[in-house]
């Protein structure tokens, strides 16, 4: 009795689950306004585009998230070369740069950027939450 | 209201079912919503929830086990006997047994299921029907689990600033074998209890146990 609805229902889980449909534009676009941002020394604009808790932890005390950005001097981002979705999730990869998101019901937000790849270990990121 | 009767220990499973399942999704959005704040990030509906591979890795995974602990009873039931248990086909019964005995072929009977007639493929598709069902939905409910356990394991490591990972690589992982072998070590002991503690205890009145003034060592008696 419950068999043909076991299987209707597991399809249902594999269908929202096996990432059709996903949408890799927009958090690759994220990231491209970021680094461009960062680029054109709009840090204030570039610091609009981080999540919340990265904008809030990433100044020391007497500063502002726009000067402690500008004082990174983050590398270009460059193109993008790569983008993964999985869930309200992305990692964006640039031609210098990983950028890591988040999907807020604004948008995509930043929540690493000028990350490093360590072997084996979370990437070591100069901007982070 | 007869109908509902006759088919009343389905139905009450049924509702029982749905009920733990609203409450998992209920009690599960909570819960996220609960780490989405303390990760900085925004609570989601109990509709977001229910469609995400979060919820849908806890489900399939209990779903795999599930089936897998009834496919195993009903295949190894047909060679392995437990003397003294309910549970079991006396000792000496193991294998399919006679055509005469299953009553297919030209020992069908006037009312016996039509497939039950027929010869060939047809009559062992039937006649392992239910094991291939409960097999065919554990295999689905497996590969379901890890379909959304990858996705749900690749968001956290998003979130943990890590690369995310290949099915390939999450099927052969500890993760996916511990939430796997999590479930099948529970379900493996509740049908060993089930099939032991049967021999000495009863349940009078239903037919998953021997009647009360059975003896231990009667083998294959339902109350």
């Amino acid at each position: 009795m419950r068999s043909p609805f076991a299987v209707a229902a597991l399809g249902l889980a594999l269908a929202l689950t096996a990432g059709c449909g996903v949408d890799t534009a927009s958090p690759a676009r994220a990231a491209a306004r970021f680094h461009t941002a960062v680029a054109a020394h709009q840090e204030a604009a570039a610091c609009a585009l981080l999540t919340p808790t990265t904008a809030e932890k990433l100044p020391d005390p007497d500063e502002t998230c726009a000067q402690a950005l500008a004082a990174l001097k983050l590398g270009p981002g460059g193109r993008v070369t790569g983008v993964e979705v999985w869930g309200d999730d992305a990692v964006v990869r640039m031609a210098g740069d990983t950028v890591f998101l988040h999907r807020f019901s604004g948008g995509w937000r930043v929540t690493a950027a000028g990350c490093e790849p360590r072997r084996d270990l979370p990437y070591d990121c100069e901007v982070e939450d | 209201m007869r109908w509902i009767k006759d088919n009343a220990l389905s139905l009450a499973f049924l509702v029982m079912f749905l009920l733990a399942l609203a409450g998992q999704a209920w009690s599960g959005a909570i819960h996220y919503n609960e780490e989405q704040l303390v990760n900085g990030l925004q609570p989601v509906s109990v509709w977001a929830y229910v469609t995400s591979s979060s919820f849908a890795v806890d489900v399939a995974e209990n779903w795999q086990s599930e089936y897998l602990q009834f496919l195993l009873f009903i295949v190894l039931t047909v060679w392995l006997v437990q003397k003294g248990s309910p549970e079991s086909k006396q000792p000496g019964e193991e294998g399919p047994e006679a055509d005469r005995e299953q009553l297919v072929g030209e020992h069908a009977e006037k009312n016996s299921p039509r497939w039950a007639r027929a010869r060939g493929a047809r009559l062992w598709m039937y006649s392992n029907s239910l094991g291939l069902v409960m097999g065919t939905i554990f295999v689905l409910s497996w590969l379901a689990q890890s379909v959304a356990g990858l996705a749900a394991y690749n968001s956290e490591r998003i979130t943990d600033l890590r690369d995310p990972v290949t099915w390939g690589w999450y099927v052969t992982s500890s993760e996916f074998w511990n939430r796997s072998l999590q479930n099948w070590q529970s379900e493996l002991l509740a049908v060993l209890s089930m099939v032991v503690l049967s021999i000495y205890l009863r349940q009078r009145g239903s037919p998953e146990s021997k009647p009360v003034g059975a003896p231990h060592r009667a083998t294959s008696v339902e109350g």
